[in-house]
């Protein structure tokens, strides 16, 4: 017999004398889980995302060399066949061994089952019943039952009462997550699981992201959520909304409540792993605070109305204030938290329906200057790789990015990586997790990203460590910029960015020499004065040095938001319409025209910090914002609300009241992700399905019906929301989606350019640019006029960031047990700057700059230098962003949130 | 064992490794503090929770130990010589009952009634100058004397190196020759593991040869941990160049420049002895001439059997928890700090410079079929002449018994052959074995490292195989299922039979044996039931009231 694919270079193994192909490098039990059906092999050690365990020994199988050999008996899971292998799986001896394990576990195993958690989902309860284990014979002996069961932190829990020592846990936490919290300790019988220093999950340094609890094959190791994931009646899958990386997530359902989610191993986005927030921070969608019912404000007052009655009242509205100023007094902010449908509606309605190009999203305040930077180097500005490669890199260059907090799974495999011992190159000012791992840190002064750029290319150019070949074939631009960069002052800029000159010059060999190199980068290098520029430079790198189009290589930026990648691709900006066509160009415009059927507006409209500007002049009167606080994320919020203020008409589509709604006119209740369906684009271009999980809160409509909504009301007829036809018709637009459909897009997605045939792209510019050749650019450092102008009253630099619980402005996060974990935004201070100002942890100071100023508590810390703070921005109680410096990229508008002149003052301790 | 962890520890490297800094804070504050903890956590980039996990698996790092004045030896000879009470009870006139530990074999064998005190140990009368010795007016030198004998004209261990410049020039030629053929030597050889395992060390040798990686080492593993064995313990003392040369010699051949000897902390005179003599090679190899490179690093257990598994001892090199690893992969492509290693016990290297100075043949027409060469054995205090004997493979049992150790003293139903995990072989079958890997392994016994125990007439047998399962529970690594549960489930299984007469299910016991032996991850779990067999099957008439039949 045999169950051969037919390939005859494979080798050949028997499984009970039927012949089966080996993979190459797969061990037996994977040989024997992917040919068999998975419950034919028993084990408690083993995930399909960890290293082989070996300590169960339930995969125990015979092995014999030929058919009548001698058998041996080895555990599956590292034993690597060989050509001709024959394997025995069910021989008396092993069921007899198997059984035998099982009766030893439950020797010290609480036998509660009927009042555990885990009664039906147990895999120990599982795999006694495959090996038919009827009774213990053992008589009573020493056990494990006396443990404390630890229920100190928000979602984990461990009763290790029921741990059965099969070390996965640990595992999942160094091997996934390269955390280091678990481990065993003591030895034989008497080891145990620990968690940091022998502690409880709430006050260890546990980063709460499940991984074990994933794999814990009993309750020992559990969270709040898994008693009643046995209530489930269906799982589905969808891609979490938290951020770029784009999770895939099974969430649990019960009676159209969500019970339980987990990662799906066969994920490609996060093979089987997850963060806190994706795992844990869904109990939002359920929160007393959800909005249901759309609000009109009435004599000052927000009053409940129905949906006829606001659609007619903005109706009416924009109708007048269209018929009074134009189109252009109108515009839109879309949102990278919804889906590419809906964005692209939202586009469609504000262009082909009001008539404006004033439509832009938040990838204003964090990726448009990458959007930018990287369409003037390679002509699109999109991740050129894929996360993947940094299984095949060389080398990782992080550049103003913290993904160990913002893209917890994407951190936690640079991490891995970096242990591994690959090459990682931090450039930051914060002593990041990263940075605490990587080869080289440059702790640059805030701001100063060009000159330290500049002194890398410098280094590069100068030591000829540039891929000459690369450079004439495939780029323009390299002889002026090597004249301009040879010429410039190397001391200079060594005292412009505070990093010794001897650090950068490793760094830059260190990225330049590796056979393949790749970077990343983030809000660290965007939200800048010179925030495109710095894009430009981490262009430049990969440029000079051929890093580009190949595997491990390329510019990776970490979106912030789920969809920030698809936003802009569907056309949410003022210039760019879906597909990035130019809209001022006539013969671009009318690709929009011809399926539109409309005249498109010709001019770019505006920005959203020039929407600010413009209502503030009283140019703009009405403007419509799906899915953002803008009070609490834009900054220098009093400039905010003052523009707000001035508003005819503001429209807030929202999940919950927030800092913005004051200034609404009109409230209108949004569903959350997990009630609609869709599409997200991730971080490396890959287009996933979201899917409803469960219909939305009653009264409450999704943003995409919201928008053909009001798009039939206003003459321009359009079916009911729905991805499949919203994405047929983007794919008749946007080039780079010609082959994508909704059925095509399966379980794990397509990274675009999706081909007419369906194939997909993994990597980007293999062989050619978009605009034919890389450009390579030569931009000189710019102080930030934030510290030209005010940093001698202002002397302390503040540079904003993200906690891992919390996700942007914290409207959904805080709404979960997160806020349990972190509840407020934290001043983190050197501890030299602390001394000066007497400063201890948890007092109290008042941090002011030319903005206005606001009460934060203060952590001294080393992962800032002398002279830098830094906090986060998700509680408006304390809104950090009253302070932040609307000083704008000069290319690409988004706001200096990294660079803010500050003083401190003492309050002390509260 | 966590590829990580080792990539991690690997950063800071065998000079200022984990194990020897976690050692360092326990024994020089007592205990380990918390923020000796979070300090080291930091300092290498791993978890608080990996120092515990480390700290808490050694005897002489646990809590319980802290502050202990004496040790009495728990060894298994000491255990069936019945001295332990009194050497305890003397103890007591000096210390309180919490100050006196326990520790496992000292390598007194040959005297029994041993115990360490101040990081000396001592056996024989010594327990009757303890006054003496506490107050440090002992007369006697504390290293012990017993009877070193080769039984063969030519001693391939036992001759005595009389020019140490000499000696190491055989370093010199080997130069000339090529690796290759070196190593081919080795092949040719037919020398075995002599730790217990018997594995071709010529293959070893090649593979790690051939492995790539920047860094290769050669690790002695002297942590000799087989109660009733004290022959590495005679070599490392006695021979010590003999040893460092074999690794030299190995590092040479495999490209290996550092050498790691993995001394147990039972043994610390030894550890001087070893210090001493890699200082004596350094002043030599000044004036060598060598054209390679190779520094020996000497690293002292903390109290752990399993260590003396290689790839357990690694982990423990590396300051990760000692726990047993998966194999593939073998350590000569992924051993200590991941890189390419040779682990060889100390007589297998000791055996390196016959070899390559008088060539394979010589070395393979001594022994027996593939037990080429000589055995090191060594007697303990029941045999009327105990001590370490150089033998050719393939001697009659008997012969080492009634010639080389004169016999016993008193009255003996069986020998325990190779450590704990070897075969405890009746007196009925000593005429038909001869003293080599072919006969006891077809017999259904395990030559193991040739140590011999005596188990007296008297010593009840179901109180021995208590000892041999509590031996394995106290030492289990706790990794794999089997053992870890196994070792414990059935000590108790004998406790109970003997305290509340509770017949044990044969049925049952067979089950725990087989799953033991076919389950478990290392040859501690897997080897604990060849002895027991072996006193099953020819004890079964005095065991007859404690198993039961259903």
């Amino acid at each position: 017999m045999n169950n051969l694919r037919g390939n005859s270079m494979k080798k050949i193994a028997y499984i009970d004398d039927t012949a089966y192909e080996i993979e190459v490098g797969e061990n037996a039990l994977r040989f024997l889980q992917r040919e068999m059906d998975q419950s034919q092999i028993p084990t408690l050690c083993d995930a399909p995302h960890l290293s082989p365990g070996g300590s169960c020994r339930l995969c125990s199988v015979e092995l014999a060399k030929t058919k009548n050999g001698k058998r041996n008996v080895v555990a599956s899971c590292h034993t690597y066949l060989q050509d001709g292998d024959h394997l025995y799986i069910h021989t008396d001896r092993i069921k007899r061994l198997r059984k035998n394990i099982v009766e030893l576990i439950l020797t010290d195993h609480p036998l509660d089952c009927e009042t555990c958690h885990q009664n039906g989902t147990c895999q120990l309860q599982t795999v006694a019943a495959t090996v038919g284990l009827e009774k213990v014979r053992y008589p009573e002996g020493k056990t494990h039952g006396n443990y404390q069961q630890d229920l100190s932190h928000p979602y984990l829990t461990a009763d290790l009462s029921k741990c059965i020592n099969c070390n996965m846990c640990v595992r999942a936490c160094d091997e996934i997550q390269g955390e280091f919290i678990l481990s065993m300790v003591g030895r034989g019988f008497d080891s145990r699981i620990i968690k940091g220093m022998d502690t409880v999950f709430k006050d260890s340094d546990c980063v709460s992201c499940g991984a074990c609890v994933q794999v814990c094959p009993t309750a020992a190791i559990s969270d709040i959520f898994a008693p009643l994931e046995k209530n489930a009646d269906k799982k589905i899958r969808t891609v979490c909304t938290y951020c770029g990386v784009g999770c895939n997530l099974e969430v649990a359902v019960a009676d159209e409540r969500i019970i339980r989610i987990s990662a799906p191993y066969e994920a490609e986005a996060n093979q089987g792993h997850t963060c806190v927030k994706g795992r844990y921070a869904f109990q939002f969608y359920q929160h007393p605070d959800r909005l249901r019912h759309p609000m009109i404000r009435k004599n000052g007052e927000l009053v409940p109305s129905t949906w006829d009655e606001t659609y007619d009242y903005i109706i009416e509205k924009l109708g007048s204030i269209k018929s009074d100023y134009g189109p252009d007094a109108i515009a839109g902010i879309s949102s990278a938290r919804c889906t590419n449908e809906e964005n692209y509606l939202m586009q469609k309605m504000m262009r082909a329906v009001i008539g404006t190009n004033n439509i832009d999203g938040c990838a204003r305040i964090c990726h448009a200057p990458t959007a930018a930077g990287m369409q003037r180097a390679f002509g699109t500005g999109a991740a050129t790789n894929s996360i993947a490669d940094i299984q095949h890199t060389n080398c990782i260059l992080v550049v103003g990015a913290n993904p160990t907090n913002a893209h917890p799974v994407t951190g936690a495999k640079i991490k891995q990586a970096a242990i591994q011992g690959k090459n990682l190159i931090v450039i930051d000012p914060r002593k990041t997790e990263l940075a605490r791992y990587a080869n080289y840190h440059l702790a640059l002064r805030p701001g100063t990203n060009v000159a330290l750029l500049n002194m890398m290319l410098r280094f590069i150019v100068e030591e000829e460590l540039i891929d000459q070949e690369f450079i004439q074939t495939r780029c323009e631009g390299f002889e002026e910029f090597k004249l301009k960069i040879l010429n410039l002052d190397i001391t200079e800029l060594e005292k412009i960015c505070g990093v010794d000159r001897k650090l950068v010059r490793a760094a830059a060999i260190t990225y330049a020499t590796a056979s393949t190199a790749m970077s990343f980068h983030g809000l660290g290098v965007t939200e800048h004065s010179q925030g495109t520029f710095g894009v430009m430079l981490v262009a430049n790198l990969a440029l000079l040095t051929g890093n580009i189009g190949k595997p491990g290589s390329g510019v990776n930026p970490l979106r912030g938001q789920n969809n920030v990648q698809g936003a802009a691709d569907m056309g949410v900006q003022p210039h760019q319409g879906p597909g990035y066509f130019d809209l001022s160009d006539p013969a671009q415009r009318a690709i929009y025209e011809d399926i539109y059927k409309v005249d498109m507006p010709d001019h770019p409209g505006l920005t959203i910090p020039k929407m600010f500007e413009a209502a503030l002049t009283g140019q703009l009167k009405a403007l419509w914002i799906m899915g953002e606080d803008v009070v609490q994320t834009e900054p220098n919020s009093d400039k905010v609300k003052a523009g707000l203020r001035k508003l005819d008409l503001l429209i807030v589509q929202e999940l919950f009241l927030s800092a913005t709604t004051p200034f609404a006119h009109v409230v209108l209740p949004a569903a959350s992700f997990f009630e609609k369906n869709g599409t997200f684009t991730n971080g490396e271009r890959r287009i996933q399905k979201v899917r409803q999980i469960i219909p939305p809160l009653q009264g409450v409509k999704s943003d995409g019906q919201i928008a053909v909504d009001i798009m039939n009301r206003m003459g321009y007829s359009q079916p009911d929301y729905n991805p499949e036809w919203v994405l047929d018709e983007i794919a008749t637009i946007v080039p780079f989606f010609k082959g994508v459909s909704w059925e095509r897009l399966g379980e794990n997605g397509l990274q675009w350019p999706v081909m007419e045939d369906g194939s997909d792209s993994k990597i980007l510019h293999k062989m050619a640019f978009t605009h034919g050749k890389g450009k390579i650019h030569f931009i000189d450092f710019k102080e930030s006029p934030e510290l030209i102008m005010h940093a001698k009253k202002f002397p302390y630099i503040l540079t904003t960031n993200r906690s891992l619980e919390h996700y942007n402005s914290g409207s959904m996060t805080r709404r979960t047990n997160e806020n349990l974990l972190v509840y407020e935004d934290i001043l983190l201070v050197n501890k030299e700057d602390a001394q000066d100002k007497n400063l201890v942890d948890n007092d109290w100071v008042i941090i002011s700059s030319p903005r206005g100023s606001t009460k934060i508590r203060i952590k001294v810390s080393d992962q800032v230098n002398p002279g830098i703070v830094s906090t986060t921005f998700h509680f408006p109680e304390i809104l950090i962003n009253k302070i932040t410096s609307d000083v704008l990229d000069s290319e690409a508008d988004c706001p200096e949130y990294k660079v803010v002149a500050v003083d401190l003052e003492r309050i002390g301790f509260k | 064992m966590s590829n990580n962890l080792t990539n991690l520890l690997a950063r800071k490297g065998i000079d200022n490794n984990l194990f020897e800094r976690v050692q360092y804070e326990i024994t020089s504050n007592g205990s380990l503090s918390s923020n000796s903890v979070k300090q080291l956590a930091e300092d290498y980039l791993i978890g608080k929770s990996n120092i515990l996990g480390t700290a808490s698996f050694y005897d002489f790092l646990k809590p319980k130990n802290f502050g202990k004045k004496a040790y009495v030896c728990s060894g298994t000879a000491c255990l069936l010589a019945g001295k332990q009470d009194l050497v305890h009870s003397k103890l007591l006139d000096h210390f309180d009952q919490s100050e006196i530990g326990e520790i496992c074999c000292l390598g007194r064998c040959h005297e029994n009634a041993a115990f360490q005190h101040d990081l000396s140990n001592y056996s024989g009368t010594a327990i009757d100058q303890l006054a003496e010795i506490i107050d440090g007016t002992a007369s006697f030198n504390n290293q012990d004397k017993y009877h070193q004998e080769a039984i063969i004209a030519d001693p391939l261990l036992m001759s005595p190196i009389t020019d140490l410049h000499d000696y190491y020039e055989l370093l010199l030629s080997m130069q000339k020759k090529s690796k290759d053929e070196l190593v081919h030597q080795v092949i040719e050889s037919g020398l075995r593991g002599r730790g217990g395992a018997g594995y071709p060390i010529g293959l070893k040798m090649k593979a790690c040869k051939q492995a790539s990686g920047d860094r290769k080492y050669i690790v002695c593993n002297a942590d000799e941990g087989d109660p009733g064995s004290y022959s590495d313990r005679f070599l490392l003392e006695q021979y010590p160049h003999a040893v460092l040369f074999g690794m030299l010699a190995s590092g040479y051949i495999s490209g290996a420049t550092q050498g790691v000897l993995y001394i147990r902390a039972e043994y610390p005179e030894t550890i001087k002895i070893i210090e001493k003599a890699v200082n004596e090679y350094y002043a030599i190899r000044k004036t060598l001439g060598l054209e390679f490179s190779f520094d020996f690093k000497i690293i002292e257990g903390a109290g752990s059997y399993v260590c003396g598994e290689e790839t357990a001892l690694l982990a423990s090199i590396e300051g990760q928890r000692p726990e047993v690893r998966i194999r593939p992969p073998f350590p000569t492509d992924f051993g200590l700090y991941g890189k390419p290693t040779l682990v060889n016990n100390v007589e297998t290297l000791a055996n390196l410079h016959y070899i390559l100075e008088n060539g394979a043949d010589a070395f393979s027409s001594i022994g027996k079929a593939t037990s080429t060469g000589t055995k090191l054995i060594c007697l303990d205090s029941f045999f009327k002449r105990p001590g370490v004997y150089e033998v050719p493979f393939g001697m009659p049992l008997q012969e080492v018994i009634r010639q080389i150790g004169r016999g016993f003293k008193i009255p003996v139903k069986a020998l325990h052959i190779g450590g704990p995990l070897g075969g405890v072989i009746p007196s009925s079958a000593w005429d038909t074995l001869t003293l080599d890997f072919e006969s006891f392994e077809m017999a259904g016994y395990s030559l193991g490292h040739a140590s011999f125990i005596s188990i007296p007439s008297t010593f009840p047998m179901i109180r021995y195989l208590e000892h041999l399962f509590a031996f394995t529970a106290h030492e289990s690594c706790g990794k794999c299922f089997p053992c870890r549960l196994g070792s414990q489930r059935g000590m108790e299984l004998l406790q109970k039979s003997q305290k509340e007469k509770e017949a044990i299910s044969k049925v049952l016991f067979t089950d725990l044996l087989e799953t033991l032996e076919l389950g478990s991850l290392c040859g501690l779990g897997s080897g604990l039931p060849l002895p027991v067999r072996n006193i099953l099957t020819h004890f079964s008439e005095e065991l007859r009231p404690y198993f039961k039949n259903e």
